[in-house]
């Protein structure tokens, strides 16, 4: 449902669908500490409200009690210490700089829009803007891409939910990120890190096709290329 | 056996009506802690029309109620507000005053220091929203990330200038204070005050106090460079320095920063439960151990804000693993509370009820804190509105209902009057449900892929959404609209307290409502950390007489 997801969109790059995981697995404690706690306390509002003890009751003058305090510091201790070792697997597995790449692009943030490099010359300009759609980065099915994230101003944040986390494109040294998407679609995501009045309109649009349609794509790319700037006569 | 007297409670409150030399110049913690909270009170409101502007701008898609450049000064400015003048302010008030009193002392350490502390607020805030007459103030958000705030990329403005000179007077402002309240309570204790028995308030201003200090100046430091880069040309944060650099100082400061918003909220709940459960606190050492837990684990989880800058993963492992440990000390106090009221008789007054209201919604922004502390996870939440839902669970729904439990709780003490307990509930209850509808379906839209701090949106998916934010968002203001009218009321005609309204714990009851300049005439003995209970309890109490001391 629009507007009222209780979870991240369907993932569309392995990355992604970790991130995803392991949003569920820590779910799963998140939401059993959260029925017992506010049932502890909806059941204290309502058993031990002085109207509904005896009149004249007074309560047991409890100081403490070192099995229990020891008890609820243990176990949310081991709760915690489970979290953090499944997303510390998770950010081995999908956060190191990648080397096996079939293909990178290097994308450079800039007040306010996008620029994709392709390892094969081809360069996408996604001015941002708001008025209608924006140019998309197309990417080819089945294809390991590395993502080198760069500021050419300020800082931005490449964002595009359905794909993975965001990764910030900061002046000075490049980031890192990847995608492999398996299926033809469309997704959107738009700039995370304030960049200035324009930062709203920074919008981000990842198209996916298959091999053939994107070799005509990087041909028509080039094509046009070619066309808006001939190379200077001798 | 021995008694002790108590005072004859007053039959009028005169504390307020004093000429406004004596405003000026006072010395008196109570005066100076009454500055502070009007001050915060007021900032409070500030920042809240600020929120409702933003909350018409993203009421529906591509509004355009203010331009984004406007929007982006509005949004850095209810940050600014909110924490800087309105919570930390208004708690370093509430301390202010209480501190000294339930130490037993006759004031604070440094009178005149604390004097200068109080004065530089106002010069703090003046010299913040004087950059909003030079062309534009801070419009990079309260973080104010380089190098956006750089003098490249803001024109002719001087807004982040005047910024980075109120944070400088205001860090400087609460390194003063700190030391204060540091130094009252190791030297002006009551006789029989012990460390074991400072009040669970007391033990909380002490470890925001420690926090303050360390993290004051490295705060101060973040800003002087910056002031440096845009004013002498140095190359710190620019982009042929280190941007990244600027957000580690800034964070060492900003997330303790938000335990010190937040540490004295825990204190006050510790103090008002026993009260109305009419039962002891449950684990007063575990408690206590719990706030320096958190004071220590604090400082070394900064750069939690920073996971997707790119850094090596075991260095994001390590911050991830401190954050989360954050959990368990706050766990241990979240099951103390519940254990204090567990078998009691407790009395659900206003201020009960925001301490309870505090505990059923501080918990949503603790959990949803140990997502944003997964690497993996933060990176998809990080900067979107599941971190505006987050944060504001923790600084609404935790420091401003405990800021609210404690004004109901203590205003019959500083005023002498007791607020209205009608206009009370109305408060509370409107303010459940409106901050509830304004932040919880905010997490969704985080979900979704909306980033914060966007002045507009083209999705049509996210309008329904934000229409239900921005309509709970007005029935926030009407309840904080409530709170000022009941404040006003009560101070002039409210029901009048006499010395100790709640049957309290601890000495700030055992004196006249409001206290005389000098606190005590005698202070009470001190046998435990309810040194007032004890005595009622073994009948050494007795009220005084009336028409036996004079008015």
């Amino acid at each position: 449902m629009g507007g009222l997801s209780p979870i991240f969109p369907n993932p569309v790059s392995p990355n992604g669908q970790g991130i995803y995981n392991t949003y569920l697995l820590i779910s799963i404690p998140a939401i059993v500490i959260f029925l017992g706690v506010e049932i502890a306390l909806l059941w204290v509002v309502l058993r031990y409200r002085r109207s509904t003890q005896p009149v004249g009751y007074v309560p047991p003058q409890v100081h403490g009690n070192t099995t229990l305090e020891v008890v609820w510091t243990v176990i949310p201790l081991i709760i915690v210490l489970a979290i953090a070792a499944v997303s510390f697997v998770e950010l081995q597995r999908d956060f190191q700089p990648i080397g096996n790449q079939q293909m990178t692009v290097v994308v450079s943030g800039y007040q306010f829009g996008w620029r994709y490099n392709y390892d094969n010359g081809v360069v996408v300009n996604q001015a941002g803007t708001l008025a209608g759609d924006v140019v998309p980065f197309v990417v080819p099915t089945h294809t390991l891409i590395k993502l080198q994230f760069r500021g050419t101003d300020v800082i931005h944040s490449w964002w595009v939910p359905a794909v993975s986390g965001k990764t910030d494109a900061v002046p000075g040294y490049d980031n890192f990120s990847w995608l492999k998407i398996d299926q033809v679609g469309k997704w959107r995501g738009e700039c995370a890190e304030l960049c200035g009045a324009g930062h709203s309109t920074m919008q981000i649009i990842v198209q996916s096709m298959d091999q053939p349609d994107f070799n005509n794509w990087v041909d028509q790319q080039k094509a046009a290329a070619a066309k808006a700037s001939p190379t200077p006569s001798p | 056996m021995a008694t002790t007297v108590l005072p004859r409670p007053k039959a009028y409150d005169d504390t307020f009506f004093k000429p406004i030399s004596i405003w000026l110049t006072t010395t008196d913690h109570k005066l100076i802690g009454i500055m502070y909270m009007v001050t915060g009170v007021l900032s409070f409101v500030v920042g809240g029309l600020f929120a409702l502007v933003i909350r018409l701008q993203l009421s529906q898609p591509n509004l355009k109620i203010v331009d984004a450049e406007t929007y982006n000064q509005i949004v850095s400015a209810h940050g600014v507000t909110m924490i800087f003048f309105f919570v930390t302010i208004f708690l370093t008030g509430i301390a202010n005053y209480m501190v000294p009193i339930m130490v037993g002392a006759r004031d604070m350490a440094f009178p005149r220091v604390n004097l200068l502390g109080f004065w530089l607020i106002p010069v703090s805030i003046i010299l913040y929203y004087s950059g909003f007459f030079t062309g534009g103030a801070l419009d990079a958000g309260w973080t104010g990330y380089a190098p956006l705030t750089e003098k490249l990329y803001q024109g002719k403005s001087l807004g982040v200038d005047f910024w980075a000179l109120s944070i400088i007077v205001w860090a400087i402002s609460g390194i003063m204070a700190s030391t204060n309240f540091l130094t009252t309570v190791v030297a002006l204790r009551a006789p029989g005050m012990r460390f074991s028995r400072l009040p669970l308030f007391v033990w909380a201003q002490i470890s925001t106090s420690i926090l303050l200090l360390v993290v004051g100046a490295p705060l101060a430091a973040a800003m002087i460079l910056l002031e440096f880069d845009r004013q002498l040309g140095t190359q710190f944060f620019t982009t042929a320095g280190r941007p990244v650099l600027y957000q580690h100082l800034f964070w060492f400061f900003g997330h303790p920063e938000v335990y010190i918003m937040i540490l004295p909220g825990f204190g006050m709940i510790s103090e008002i439960i026993p009260v109305f459960a009419r039962k002891p606190l449950f684990g007063y050492m575990s408690m206590v151990a719990a706030l320096f837990g958190i004071v220590f684990l604090s400082m070394t989880v900064w750069a939690h804000h920073m996971f997707t800058v790119g850094m090596n993963t075991y260095v994001e492992g390590f911050f991830m693993l401190m954050t989360m440990l954050i959990a368990v000390p706050t766990g241990i106090k979240f099951f103390n509370w519940i254990a204090t009221a567990w078998w009691g008789s407790v009395e659900f007054t206003v201020p009960m009820k925001f301490a309870f209201g505090f505990l059923a919604t501080f918990l949503i922004g603790g959990l949803t804190g140990i997502y944003l502390a997964s690497v993996p996870v933060d990176t998809q939440l990080h900067q979107s509105y599941y971190v505006v839902a987050h944060l504001h669970y923790v600084l609404f729904g935790g420091s401003v209902f405990t800021i609210m439990a404690g004004i109901y709780y203590w205003f019959p003490k500083i005023t002498g009057r007791l607020l209205d307990r009608t206009l009370g509930e109305w408060n509370f209850w409107t303010l459940f449900i409106g901050f509830n509808g304004t932040f919880l379906i905010m997490h969704t839209l985080g979900l979704e892929g909306m980033p914060r701090r966007i002045a507009t949106y083209a999705n049509p998916a996210w309008a329904a959404t934000n229409l239900i934010i921005t309509l709970s968002s007005f029935l926030i203001a009407f309840s904080v609209l409530l709170l000022l009218i009941n404040i006003v009321r009560s101070w002039r005609s409210g029901e009048i307290a006499g010395n100790d309204p709640w049957q309290g714990n601890t000495l700030e009851w055992a004196t006249t409502s409001p206290p005389p300049p000098y606190n005590f005439e005698r202070v009470p003995p001190v046998r435990s950390f309810m040194p007032l209970r004890d005595l009622r309890e073994s009948g050494e109490l007795v009220e005084a007489e009336p028409g036996l001391y004079p008015a």
